[in-house]
């Protein structure tokens, strides 16, 4: 294969989860992220020839995509005049008027923790990109999406001992891969 | 002879029922097999523990996937683009 070239039919395939959560974890908002990444696709058919195969393929989409990710919250302030500026102001209506009442709940999660998982979970994507396309695939299925063993099989056509190998084996590059950051 | 054989799992065997119990799907003879292979292989258990741990990590990081049917909705935009362009 060679290396640094485009490959537009693949795309779908081979990023769009990574671009996707990318995007939700930034935007929050599913049908936005959706039409990020899709605009994303599209600028990146675009501007084909301008591609100069010093980055990876990937690399380079996600240079697009944060790109337009800049330009939603642009587009989103611009036309309100101004930056949002969301403030919780506590309404007396509301219980728990005492100060005791109000402090944080420490069993909740604070934002670093959600933050965290958020890198975890790109990381994961990341490690998965660099699994074998029908590895990761049925990897993702199973794990992820939580499909049984029975329709994998079936729309793969292979058996069950062959799934779990293959998950077996995807587990184990995954672990290897997060192992210097994440264990 | 016989019923020894069928007690012992070789660590491969481990490996695949470790697996599976991540999801799950494995059976009760082979967890139970898979728990007598655990007590004198340590190579399997550290196998078994890290899986815990990853499982534990997928959960935690609580990824959103796309969803086939948005995946389609992607492919047949580039598609369609493509032979815009072209």
């Amino acid at each position: 294969m060679q290396e640094n070239s485009l490959n537009p039919e693949k795309w779908v395939d081979r990023y769009a989860d990574y671009l996707f959560n990318y995007t939700i974890v930034r935007v929050n908002d599913r049908e936005v992220a959706n039409d990020i990444v899709s605009e994303t696709f599209l600028a990146g058919l675009n501007s084909m020839k301008n591609f100069k195969g010093e980055a990876s393929e990937r690399t380079w989409l996600i240079s697009i995509l944060k790109r337009k990710i800049i330009d939603y919250y642009r587009k989103n302030n611009s036309a309100k005049g101004q930056a949002e500026v969301k403030m919780h102001f506590p309404n007396s209506d509301d219980e728990g008027e005492w100060l005791e009442e109000k402090v944080a709940d420490l069993s909740d999660m604070t934002a670093e923790d959600q933050m965290e998982n958020r890198e975890l979970g790109l990381a994961i994507l990341e490690c998965l990109d660099q699994l074998n396309e029908k590895q990761a695939t049925i990897f993702k299925m199973k794990t992820i999406e939580g499909i049984d063993t029975e329709t994998i099989c079936n729309e793969f056509d292979i058996t069950p001992s062959n799934l779990w190998v293959i998950i077996h084996r995807a587990r184990t590059s995954l672990a290897k891969c997060l192992e210097k950051n994440w264990f | 002879m016989k019923g020894l054989n069928l007690m012992k799992l070789s660590c491969a065997e481990a490996a695949s029922v470790c697996t599976k119990a991540e999801y799950k799907e494995a059976g009760l003879f082979e967890k139970w097999r898979l728990r007598l292979h655990l007590h004198f292989c340590r190579t399997c258990k550290d196998y078994y523990q890290n899986n815990k741990k990853l499982s534990s990590l997928i959960k935690k990081a609580n990824i959103t996937p796309c969803s086939s049917h948005e995946k389609e909705v992607f492919k047949a935009k580039i598609k369609n683009g493509n032979s815009k362009t072209s």
